[in-house]
């Protein structure tokens, strides 16, 4: 965790403020526009998730209709990867992860998140530096404690479904079913091998946090270069105007599947972690 | 350092500018992604009805794959 501590502050991680100090002294310091546009989409769902559920029936309604599909097929993807036992463990951490990283990447290209705030005059008319809103995957904070928090569950659920001699014995034990001198003239190969497998655990959250906020910052960045691509090659004022139009719509299309995507790809890999560390010992068996 | 050696003499060469890391993570990871699609696309011609299970694999094998280019990418953003 230490490393990710170092690039992390690398990073330009410190989301303006709403309420910019040049207008005085700043209200909220942390309200940033990340964490605000992050209680919005958070409240979203949450009224959609009450709005779905108030009153079921039998037969649904539209609403619960598409709320109960979207569940059930999380569902059986996580169930189809980390096995019937620990899914109902592990699905409502994972199911979270997905809609909330899902929601804020398609709030995101929402018209006006972005590109609505403070700035000054820029040689593209009015240059917004401190935007409003802006897209919570888009800070590198929010993916980070995301990681972070799912690691320490993977540690929580990895420890009590295996327990803890089990546990260390993923990581250091000697693997293959040796036994006898073999095994004892391999322990030392395969301590150094458990430093690695230590190592490369601690670099998934890191991993997982750098990959979500690449993809969100590279597209907010595309986008944003494709919609001034008109004046950057100095075009007349008519077909420049039309060509920040038209240009972005499919880097838009580009943008939802990405977003859906990175989606998927977290919640994929956080359940891939899990069923790692807590398949029982049928690897031994085959 | 050695890509800054490249980036110098590159630079006072013949003028290229840019993140080579970037250049270089961009393009494994392009080759990477492309053979993952590749094979994915014979195992799901092979087995037909195994596609969902394919499918999730592919992400999975991309999306790593895809990670070490985003690294670069960071680097880039900040000059290196």
């Amino acid at each position: 965790m230490p490393f990710s501590i170092i690039l992390a502050s690398a990073l330009t991680l410190d989301a303006p403020t709403i309420f910019p100090s040049s207008q005085g002294e700043p209200f909220l310091e942390w309200l940033s526009n990340s964490v605000f546009v992050s209680v919005c989409v958070a409240a979203f769902i949450i009224w959609f998730a009450r709005q779905a559920t108030k009153n079921m029936t039998v037969v649904p309604g539209p609403t619960q209709n598409f709320f109960e599909a979207v569940v059930q097929g999380l569902y059986d993807l996580i169930e189809s990867i980390v096995g019937a036992h620990m899914v109902a463990r592990v699905f409502s951490l994972l199911a979270t992860l997905f809609i909330f990283i899902l929601v804020s990447n398609w709030f995101a290209l929402l018209p006006g998140v972005g590109s609505v705030g403070w700035g000054q005059a820029g040689e593209y008319g009015f240059n917004v530096t401190a935007p409003l809103l802006r897209p919570t995957t888009a800070d590198m904070n929010m993916t980070l404690a995301m990681a972070a928090v799912f690691m320490c569950f993977w540690l929580y659920w990895s420890i009590t479904e295996v327990g803890v001699k089990n546990f260390l014995n993923h990581i250091f034990g000697v693997k293959g079913g040796l036994t006898g001198i073999m095994a004892l003239a391999l322990i030392p190969v395969f301590l150094f091998v458990g430093i690695i497998e230590v190592v490369s655990m601690a670099f998934r959250p890191m991993s997982l946090s750098l990959r979500l906020f690449g993809n969100v910052f590279a597209g907010e960045t595309l986008l944003s270069t494709m919609i001034t691509l008109g004046k950057d090659l100095k075009l007349p004022a008519p077909i420049d105007s039309i060509l920040s139009v038209t240009i972005p719509i499919p880097f838009y299309f580009l943008e939802i599947l990405v977003g859906l995507l990175q989606a998927t790809v977290f919640m994929l890999l956080c359940s891939v972690y899990i069923q790692l560390s807590t398949s029982h010992d049928e690897e031994a068996g085959h | 350092m050695i890509p800054q050696l490249i980036a110098e003499a590159a630079a006072t060469a013949g003028g290229i500018t840019g993140s080579f890391t970037l250049a270089i993570a961009g393009a494994a990871a392009a080759i990477g992604i492309g053979m993952i699609g590749g094979k994915a696309v014979e195992a799901v011609g092979r087995n037909p009805n195994a596609s969902g299970k394919v499918l999730t694999l592919s992400i999975i094998g991309m999306a790593l794959a895809e990670a070490i280019a985003i690294y670069a990418l960071i680097l880039a953003f900040q000059g290196r």
